[in-house]
């Protein structure tokens, strides 16, 4: 059931002078989680409600309420402004009005489908059946089958008036083995994608290949080794690209983040990584294709486009909102994005990743005499500065240009413009992941991705 | 009140009506206001108002819970349906329990009305404060809000709870800087019942202020070396308490076996002079946890005592499941209490170490096998701190640190949610480029 249209009504009562944001948002996650086989967790979450955002003189007013109707919609308009003005009164902005945008409409997307809560518990059941049959020296088991999704309705004083839907599933398996030594080990991988979970997963079967490769790793790991510590030649792969092109360089170039100190303040237009290295904030296609989490106009009514933030090893631009695009002399390209309809619009990526080279992964391994094969990362923090850190989850020693035995969990460090420098090999192909949420102020789903990377890092251990 | 009682009455109703053996929900009602600096310049001033309702039911000892916020009778009972249809959908399973006790209770906590201007001042007082007494310092992002909430919690067994709350908070995030010079970025959380002080006057705003400004020139640790780390109380939160309380003793890793500590109830796990406990009750946690999520009433519980594993913190659904006993509360309330050293002092016998204001890191495995890296951070040599840190990293064993614990500070930070020390730990590699 899609949204009905109460706000549009409400345009006239826009404050002239002033840019003025409406929106009406449902938000639905469903969740169910098999712990060692037993049903731990059966949600199903609804959150629906109207806000209104009001510009004036370099101060933002904003006001929500959980409810969906004419009345809400009118009072969260008047509490906006009038929160504008309190803010203008005690800590005056003195700025002009934003440059206007040009009017436009984005029609609504298709309808989205609700499967019942037993679709996701029979698939759930499907996938730890077979882990139960297949994968006998487990500890332990956790199967998560889970959709969120957002819909949006918005109409603003200038820009895009739309209505959207982002709706994305997946699964998570979390697999724990023990050592000899009875010490537990744990690998944890995620599959899915954009759309509603009865269209993403129609068959159980389809994921067992997916279990397999995570069952074989997780026993290569129960048999690995710690990390050496120290500076390190490693290939990073798609997977940790990913997750540098967001964590340790995606932050840095956010333009809130450039105006609350990022290293980012210094280097634009500087080289700032290896000649090699291309980045881009992708909005809905990337390299012909459909990106994972596609976003055609943000929440304040600005058309999506792609962002480039490194070219060639220098760093070309920022990820804005239009107020923040105003004070660096740059264009808005539609990052501005709120996660519930309590939330304002902040500076968010969308689908950000490192692009292509043309080596293939095979050689890159082959070349290094004495490193790691880094694959997975479980979670990732960046600093201003650019230093960053991810936990590695899986990888493999490399000795002599041959794979080696597995590593137990470790992480790597570096900063960031750094370490892009010392990138002298970029694989040819890009794996894209979008199952987590980026923390800010508000979560939000974003899509991450690039090719293998040979580079030095930092890496923990004993 | 009286509103929220009476939808709880008829969600209950609802339920039952459509079958449901036993239930339990929380109806709720929020405003918020809420001030935001960015890039140090006032930006954004937020009113919410929002409301919420949590059902839980148990049909056949199947459990179905959904999450709405609307409380209009069509969209009421449109989730006690589908609530009904998802319990219907799941499996038995004879573990789940609500409290069986009926009783009816009232709390009152906090400052239930926000004073929007006393806020305000406050909010400007700090960014002036900063500006004045710590001028290298770049606040990247500050809010301060007052949050007021009414609440009902009410099950079918009898139980009827109902609490009013209201509690001011800021958060917030900056770094040092110097002409193209810049520190790591520090953060911290604070949670009071009052505008009775300045900002800068809370917890350990104005020390760690202090400390960011001389992080404005680190130097990276060369080679690596075995010794001490003094974590600082949000970094002993962030690494230690987290893993324990996330892979030791909770209920999923102890359901599920995983965990390290099962078999360790009653044994030294620590330090005698270490002792855990979870405290929403206790007078320096702000509007803490009145119920359980099962219904029960919150209290205060200790998990370690003299280095001794006294408790998990199980919900009955956990203790149901793997034979032990529930904790008196869900909420993340630690309180580790002082030792009789001050910070300096402890700095003060080490011969070479860290001092970890921050630590950045992967989640530490289920064995408690850690490594990241020490943000914000100190090098000690010979009994004094030698200079700011980077690109320096920490790896280590949570259990086997607990056990090698050297020192407890006299220091606690006392942030609304917590009362937590500075611990130094023997034994921990330390390595740089």
């Amino acid at each position: 059931m899609m949204l009905d249209d109460f706000i549009s009504a409400k345009k006239g009562l826009f404050e002239p002078g002033a840019h003025t944001e409406l929106r009406a948002q449902r938000n639905r996650d469903r969740r169910v989680t098999l712990l060692a086989g037993d049903i731990v967790a059966n949600t199903r979450t609804d959150t629906a409600g109207v806000c209104a955002r009001v510009y004036r003189g370099g101060r933002y007013g904003f006001s929500s309420m959980a409810e969906c109707g004419a009345d809400a919609a009118e009072r969260v308009l008047r509490a906006a402004a009038e929160n504008a003005a309190f803010m203008n009164a005690h800590a005056p902005g003195g700025k002009p009005p934003l440059p206007v945008l040009a009017r436009e409409r984005r029609a609504p997307d298709a309808a989205i489908s609700d499967p019942a809560q037993r679709v996701y518990i029979d698939f759930a059941r499907a996938l730890d059946d077979y882990v139960v049959q297949h994968c006998p020296k487990l500890l332990s088991r956790r199967i998560v089958a889970t959709e969120d999704s957002m819909e949006k309705l918005l109409v603003t004083s200038d820009g895009m008036d739309a209505h959207t839907v982002l709706p994305r599933s997946y699964i998570f398996a979390v697999l724990t083995a023990e050592t000899d030594a009875g010490v537990p080990v744990e690998l944890f991988h995620a599959f899915g994608g954009e759309g509603t979970f009865d269209v993403r997963f129609t068959d159980p079967a389809a994921c067992f290949a997916e279990i397999d490769t995570l069952y074989e790793r997780l026993m290569q790991k129960r048999e690995g080794v710690y990390a050496d510590a120290g500076m390190k030649t490693v290939i990073l792969g798609g997977d940790m690209t990913g997750m540098l092109a967001h964590e340790a360089v995606g932050h840095t170039v956010e333009a809130d983040i450039v105006l609350g100190g990022s290293v980012a303040a210094h280097n634009l237009r500087k080289p700032v990584a290896s000649e090699l290295v291309t980045l881009t904030d992708f909005a809905h296609t990337a390299f012909g294709e459909r990106c994972p989490l596609p976003v055609f106009v943000d929440d304040e009514g600005t058309p999506a486009r792609d962002v480039t933030l490194i070219e060639n090893g220098i760093l070309t631009g920022y990820m804005n909102s239009r107020e923040s695009a105003e004070h660096f002399g740059m264009e808005p390209r539609g990052n501005a994005r709120a996660w519930l309809f309590s939330d304002e619009p902040l500076i968010r990526m969308r689908n950000t990743a490192v692009h292509p080279g043309r080596d293939k992964l095979e050689d890159m391994i082959a070349s290094v005499d004495d490193g790691y094969y880094l694959l997975s990362s479980g979670n990732g923090q960046a600093d201003t500065t650019g230093e960053f850190m991810f936990g590695v989850t899986m990888g493999y020693e490399i000795k002599n240009g041959r794979l080696g035995r597995a590593l137990l969990d470790t992480t790597i460090s570096g900063v960031a413009f750094e370490m892009l420098k010392t990138v002298d090999m970029v694989s040819d192909s890009v794996v894209w992941e979008s199952s987590g949420f980026c923390g800010k102020k508000q979560p939000m789903p974003v899509g991450l991705g690039g090719p293998a990377l040979r580079c030095k890092v930092m890496i923990g251990g004993r | 009140m009286r509103e929220l009682e009476q939808l709880s009455e008829l969600i209950l109703r609802e339920a039952k009506a459509q079958g449901a053996e036993s239930a339990q929900c929380v109806v709720k009602e929020k405003e918020t206001h809420e001030f935001n600096v960015d890039g140090g310049q006032f930006s954004l001033m937020r009113t919410l108002f929002d409301r919420s309702v949590r059902l839980t039911v148990l049909k056949g000892a199947r459990k179905g819970t959904i999450s709405v916020n609307s409380f209009a009778d069509d969209a009421v009972r449109r989730a006690v349906a589908d609530c009904i249809a998802s319990a219907e959908s799941a499996e038995p399973d004879e573990a789940w329990e609500f409290d069986g006790e009926p009783r009816s209770e009232s709390f009152t906590d906090g400052a239930a009305a926000c004073d929007t201007e006393a806020l305000f001042a406050r909010t400007k007082e700090l960014t002036d404060d900063i500006a004045a007494r710590h001028p290298k310092i770049l606040i990247e992002q500050l809010i301060a809000e007052h949050a007021a909430e009414r609440a009902v919690y009410r099950n079918s067994s009898g139980v009827v709870s109902r609490r009013t709350s209201g509690r001011y908070a800021f958060s917030l995030i900056y770094s040092g800087h110097e002409g193209e010079k810049s520190t790591s970025f520090f953060y911290g959380d604070v949670i009071l019942g009052s505008l009775g002080r300045p900002f800068i006057d809370c917890a350990l705003v104005e020390r760690e202020l202090s400390a960011v400004e001389r992080q404005l020139d680190p130097v990276p640790l060369r080679g690596k070396f075995t010794g001490t780390v003094v974590l600082a109380p949000s970094a002993l939160n962030e690494l230690v308490l987290s893993t324990i309380y996330g892979s030791f003793v909770r209920d999923s890793c102890l359901i599920d076996g995983t965990s390290i500590w099962k078999d360790k109830l009653g044994e030294q796990v620590a330090d005698p002079r270490f002792s855990l406990s979870f405290r929403p009750c206790a007078e320096d946690v702000v509007a803490g946890e009145r119920w359980t999520d099962e219904g029960y009433r919150a209290a205060d519980c200790d998990l370690i005592r003299g280095g001794k594993l006294v408790a998990f913190a199980l919900s009955q659904y956990g203790a149901n499941k793997t034979g032990g006993v529930r904790a008196g509360c869900d909420s993340w309330n630690p309180h580790i209490p002082a030792g009789d050293k001050t910070l300096d002092e402890i700095i003060a016998g080490i011969e070479r170490g860290v001092l970890v204001m921050r630590f950045s890191g992967g989640q530490p495995a289920s064995s408690g096998e850690f490594s990241g890296v020490a943000k914000n951070s100190f090098l000690i040599e010979n009994g004094a701190l030698a200079g700011a840190l980077s690109e320096t990293m920490i790896s280590g064993c949570i259990p086997d640190m607990l056990r090698s614990l050297r020192d407890i500070s006299s220091d606690v930070l006392r942030e609304g949610t917590s009362c937590l020390p500075y611990i130094a730990f023997d034994g921990v590699t330390v390595s740089g480029k």
